[in-house]
């Protein structure tokens, strides 16, 4: 299991279409993936999910990965977040 | 208040009869929020909302299988309709797929799939269990300090009442007649794709949501829409004769021969207006070797976006607040403000706006300032008025910030010379906003906050102020008036106003290294950002955006598309080198 924080960098926040394109990141892998704000869990495959964090830029994500492939799902994950989904 | 005038109303045909009868007393104008600019005349087509209602009755464990395989069929017939929308605007633009798409992944959401299931094996029917988890996320996004996700939960709610209609099997295939103009409660995206293929001309809805993705595409799509209409199902009926004015969000139901007369000659004079413009709208600002320049408008008013956005423009650059005092002769109360800023924002969305705080000084005959100066441009003015009174600036930041919850506002502050000048007004909009917070009022967090730079003070010190600021704009007038000390409204020394004037070019080029080197966006609203022989220099020192009066947007366009960037970088080079007046005019002319 790794556990890694990320950080919203995108000024709208994670919104519709970021929330879509990690859900859709996310699904991708067979790992249980878990978004944790301020102690509140959401599964990262359930669009209702993400948008229910309510991320706005500057917030602060843990990223909770349990899998065999989870190596690359926390690489490619974080890079979403570090990209500030295409949209900085 | 329109139940009264809701018995004034005639269909068409009634009114067809009276053609003769001069009395105008049918017409009445409904007011929304405008969503998608546009004007278009033409027929009602009135979709009224199914009433469902849903009781809570509990099923027996037999029927658990059943009621999961209603759920399942309706979300099947759901998925197919969005699928196929979505095949049908492939070739539009990824905007307008992503939403549809935002639409699927939320039916396929397994884990909320799974809680509705978990609702029926509850023993609850599909539409009882669809209700239950709908309403409960919906009711969570509501009270979200966030405005974006507000406006999901309406998304969320007509998701849900278009599923509860597929579940029923009672899908809607409207005939709709061509050229006519929706009035709806409330629509999806998958809607307005297909109000699209069935040559809809406008769209009406009950339902708000200026940054809802029906509103969007309506965008997209060049479709005219005004949402917001308390009671439109109501007060119009099937057929009625209707104009809509997607700029200034007004619906006139049975205009009278008189607004279809005025109506018919500011619709021909936009097409007229567009042909002209022609290609030119909807080619990017961009330099023949491809470097962007983002291209605003300047604007006074609410009314004056819908020129902005006829000739396509990026974002408004500059909203000189100030306009709203001097029409008042007052100032106004945070109210008025809110509403002014409101309107401004909705119809400039998705498109930032920057809001300027009253630049005003003793030049402007008002309470509470001065009468007299002796030198009102190095006086009271600006931040300085401002800052001296607190009650005034909080008033307006309040409804700056109260504007600004679907995050498409900025804040610039006038006449900045110190960076005290900028502290306190942080202090202050901090203070705003936690008074906001405390209420509860939704806002942008991250609101932008920017300044002018119109002084010589800012400029030298531009890379000090880049740490304290978001964004730069540059106000050349002023620049232009006190580098020189020309009075640019003393007719005696008018001829010493040069806006090209090598000293006022240095600093300009000054503020954007600054701006360059400390990553933020810097713009220019002056008078130069719109000069033929400005345009040249100031791409080839790097300035980002140019803003100016929405009249001159699409020749500054052409001037951009012809220019070379690497040139015009070199020329700028050059000019800023340039030993005498005469060579850098020389040069100027040259780009």
């Amino acid at each position: 299991m790794i556990e890694q924080n990320v950080i919203v960098r995108n000024r709208a926040g994670l919104h519709t279409r970021p929330a879509a394109a990690l859900v859709k990141l996310a699904a991708k892998f067979k790992s249980e993936i878990y978004l944790i704000r301020d102690g509140f869990a959401i599964n990262a495959k359930s669009i209702i999910g993400v948008m229910t964090l309510a991320a706005e830029q500057g917030c602060e994500l843990v990223l909770k990965i349990d899998g065999n492939d989870e190596e690359t799902a926390v690489k490619e994950l974080t890079e979403l977040f570090e990209s500030g989904f295409g949209e900085i | 208040m329109f139940g009264e005038k809701t018995s004034k109303i005639f269909p068409m045909t009634l009114l067809a009869d009276k053609k003769t009868d001069k009395t105008e007393s049918n017409e009445i104008v409904l007011k929304g929020i405008p969503s998608s600019p546009g004007m278009a005349n033409g027929r009602a087509f009135v979709i009224m909302p199914e009433l469902i209602i849903i009781p809570n009755i509990l099923i027996s464990v037999d029927n658990v299988p059943a009621e999961i395989s209603r759920l399942e069929t309706g979300l099947f017939m759901m998925i197919g309709e969005i699928q196929s929308a979505l095949d049908k605007v492939k070739g539009d633009s990824q905007n307008i797929s992503a939403i549809l798409e935002t639409n699927l992944l939320i039916l396929n959401d397994e884990f909320f799939l799974d809680s509705i299931k978990e609702r029926i094996k509850k023993g609850y029917t599909a539409e009882s269990a669809v209700v239950q988890e709908y309403d409960e996320q919906i009711k969570f996004f509501k009270n979200s300090k966030d405005g974006i996700l507000q406006e999901r939960s309406f998304e969320l709610e007509h998701l849900k009442d278009k599923l509860l209609a597929t579940i029923r099997k009672k899908i809607t295939n409207h005939e709709i007649p061509e050229n006519s103009i929706i009035v709806a409660q409330s629509i999806t995206p998958t809607d307005v794709v297909h109000f699209k293929e069935l040559k809809v001309i406008g769209i009406i809805t009950e339902a708000g949501g200026i940054a809802s993705h029906s509103s969007m595409l309506a965008r997209s799509f060049g479709i005219p829409a005004v949402i917001g209409v308390r009671d439109a199902h109501n007060l119009i009926q099937n057929n009625f004769d209707l104009i809509i004015d997607g700029y200034a969000g007004l619906i006139t139901i049975s205009p009278s021969d008189d607004f279809i007369n005025s109506f018919k000659e500011k619709k021909s004079k936009e097409e007229d207006r567009k042909r002209e413009l022609g290609e030119l709208i909807k080619l990017n600002s961009e330099t023949e070797d491809g470097i962007q320049i983002k291209l605003s408008a300047n604007i006074d008013s609410p009314d004056d976006v819908k020129e902005a956005v006829l000739v396509g423009c990026e974002g408004i650059g500059l909203v000189r607040t100030e306009n709203l005092v001097m029409s008042l002769k007052r100032f106004p109360d945070e109210e008025e403000q809110y509403k002014w800023y409101k309107e401004i924002a909705d119809r400039a969305y998705p498109n930032p706006v920057v809001l300027r705080a009253f630049d005003i000084g003793s030049d402007k005959y008002l309470e509470g300032l001065p009468h007299i100066e002796q030198n009102p441009a190095l006086g009271f003015r600006g931040i300085r008025f401002l800052l001296h009174r607190e009650d005034i600036f909080a008033n307006q930041l309040r409804a700056f910030l109260r504007a600004s919850a679907n995050k498409n506002l900025k804040i610039m502050l006038p006449m900045i010379s110190s960076l005290n000048e900028i502290e306190h007004s942080k202090i202050l909009l901090e203070k705003c906003k936690k008074e906001l917070s405390d209420k509860n009022v939704p806002y942008d967090m991250k609101i932008p906050l920017g300044i002018m730079i119109e002084t010589p003070s800012a400029a030298l010190l531009a890379d000090k102020f880049a740490d304290a600021v978001d964004f730069f704009s540059i106000g050349t007038n002023d620049l232009t008036q006190y580098t020189l000390a020309v009075d640019r409204t003393n007719e005696f020394v008018t001829e010493l106003y040069d806006t090209f004037h090598p000293s006022v070019l240095k600093l300009i080029k000054n503020v954007v290294d600054s701006a360059k080197w400390k990553k933020i966006p810097v713009s220019i609203c002056g008078e130069l950002a719109g000069h033929a022989a400005a345009t040249g220099f100031l791409v080839g020192i790097g300035i980002d955006e140019l803003s100016v009066p929405p009249g001159m947007l699409l020749e500054l366009k052409k001037r951009i598309r012809e220019l070379n960037y690497k040139r015009a970088k070199k020329k700028a080079r050059e000019i800023i080198n340039s030993n005498s007046s005469a060579e850098l005019m020389k040069l100027l002319e040259i780009i």
